[in-house]
């Protein structure tokens, strides 16, 4: 019993190093123009999903993805849901080839979601904490 | 389709989609084999396949080729027209106009989608062909065998909504006129053209929760190409098992609870009917997933239960016989697990394991006498979106 204690605490520890890797910050950016100060975890999660895109000011909301290879991209689905990013390629399979929602706004490059960010209306992006540019303000911290 | 899965999938990777242009080509396949423990009945995928797995590996029940052209035509306005190959009930693999219609978002709340439409009577109806959407091979056939139905020419009008107390609601409402034919074994195929449906869902969302209520009714234009059988029996006894003019209705209580990397779906259905030809039916299935890595095994159980209507003017033994034909009694076991071993590309291994009785036919095709209701299926599929 006591050896099976020791494992569940092995385990558990275990567990919690390796989602340790995954803890840097992230948080979730708007323009400062949006007239948003700030969301909630499930209006980030209603945006990101295509659930519901409207900004509490009444807006559309435009959801920015970063770089599909970036690991900012997989870390924002792991601390935002806990999904990697094959389970979300199956979640917008599913809406997609419906005929339902579109997913985020898929960029090639951090300089590209930076500038939908500035330029787009209503978007909403992603960053390291930390790494804030001017212009952007900070929604939600993850 | 081997080589156009290599080149759709180490091509053009599926999230190009959502390039910010006014046009975008995806698509979706699944390449599968499988076969059955038992060569006394022919398992399929659902009622629109003519042929069913036996005990040779075969690859037509299960493989599909679907590709999807969006056109942005305004802001709020875009064009989805979707082709999809697959086997189909004439035994052909002719591509199939599964979507094409127009969707008109006014605001995040309406949205609003006229044309050709995959049907919705259940959570995951209009996604059953996209293997890589979901865990399993294929939707527990049990629930979803019976749903001959793809699409319809119609239209339906979605809004959704904040709850006061957090969570989303979405209503919808959905009509029109199925186009599709399901095969009848010897007998030609059932024309479903014509017929109309119609129904409504309500669905709630809440942290990882989602519930969902639906209601669909369907009513058949056509009678079933039984003439043969019509014109022997007394005609009380012939009109109580004609569809035309009759109504089926299907309603679904549907539930997922998604805390990754632990996923629980569950849902129940109660079929009936107007007429005596088809029988009410009670199905349901619960399916685990738990995600370890590139893997998540699941395991799951589907029944079906149907109880015939008492005619009022029978004519045994020929009446027992014909809707016995239409008789489900029986239950699974199944389990296995996905492996997402490469971007858009993921391999799935399942086993299936039915117990019924041996009057349980409605969901299979070519029984024999020897048929007793019980088989193991095993199934392997590659599915890919691109």
């Amino acid at each position: 019993m006591k050896l099976f204690a020791k494992a569940i605490v092995l385990l558990l520890f275990s567990l919690a190093t390796a989602e340790s890797n995954d803890r840097s910050g992230i948080v979730v950016v708007m323009s400062a123009n949006s007239g948003i100060e700030a969301l909630t975890r499930e209006q980030v999660i209603n945006i990101f999903f295509g659930r519901f895109r409207k900004l509490p000011n009444g807006e559309t909301a435009v959801p920015v993805d970063q770089p599909a290879g970036a690991p900012l991209k997989s870390a924002f689905y792991r601390q935002l849901v806990n999904k990697d990013l094959a389970e979300i390629r199956a979640y917008w399979a599913r809406l997609v080839f419906s005929g339902r929602t579109a997913p985020p706004e898929q960029t090639k490059t951090e300089q590209e979601a930076l500038q939908l960010l500035l330029e787009q209306p209503g978007a909403v992006g992603y960053l390291w904490e930390g790494s804030l540019p001017p212009r952007l303000r900070v929604v939600f911290d993850l | 389709m081997l080589g156009a899965w290599l080149a759709l999938t180490l091509g053009t990777p599926f999230l190009a989609f959502c390039e910010p242009a006014p046009f975008a080509l995806s698509g979706f396949g699944t390449l599968a084999i499988a076969r059955s423990t038992d060569g006394s009945a022919q398992f399929v995928r659902n009622l629109s396949q003519p042929e069913g797995l036996g005990t040779s590996w075969r690859f037509e029940n299960d493989s599909s080729l679907g590709i999807q052209a969006n056109i942005g035509v305004r802001e709020d306005l875009e064009a989805v027209a979707q082709v999809v190959t697959h086997y189909r009930y004439d035994g052909r693999a002719t591509p199939d106009l599964t979507w094409g219609f127009l969707r008109y978002d006014p605001s995040p709340t309406w949205t609003l989608r006229a044309g050709r439409l995959g049907t919705e009577f259940y959570l995951l109806a209009d996604s059953r062909m996209v293997g890589y959407s979901y865990v399993t091979v294929r939707p527990p056939v049990d629930f979803y065998g019976t749903l001959p139905f793809n699409y319809m020419n119609g239209a339906d009008l979605a809004v959704t909504s904040l709850l006061p107390s957090g969570g989303l609601v979405t209503g919808k409402l959905y009509g029109g006129v199925s186009r599709e034919r399901a095969p009848l074994g010897k007998d030609p195929d059932f024309d479903m053209s014509g017929s109309v449906l119609a129904g409504a869902y309500l669905d709630v969302h809440k942290g990882p929760w989602q519930v969902r209520l639906s209601h669909t009714r369907m009513r058949f234009k056509n009678d079933l190409p039984l003439d043969y059988l019509y014109d022997a029996l007394p005609e009380a006894t012939a009109d109580a098992l004609r569809v035309a003019g009759e109504w089926t209705h299907f309603t679904s209580l549907g539930m997922s609870y998604d805390a990754s990397p632990f996923q629980a779906q569950l849902m129940v259905s109660k079929t009936g009917n107007t007429h005596a030809a088809f029988q009410d039916t009670w199905a349901g299935y619960l399916v685990l997933s738990y995600r370890v890595g590139e893997l998540t095994p699941f395991v799951g159980l589907s029944a079906a239960k149907s109880s015939p209507k008492r005619l009022s003017h029978p004519l045994p033994p020929y009446t027992d016989l014909y809707l016995q034909d239409f008789h489900s009694d029986q239950r699974s076991l199944f389990f296995g697990a996905r492996w997402d071993f490469m971007k858009n590309t993921c391999l799935k291994a399942q086993v299936d394991v039915i117990r019924g009785q041996a009057d349980s036919e409605f969901l299979y095709v070519w029984e024999t006498s020897e048929w007793d209701g019980s088989m193991a299926v095993l199934s392997l599929s590659l599915d890919f979106v691109f």
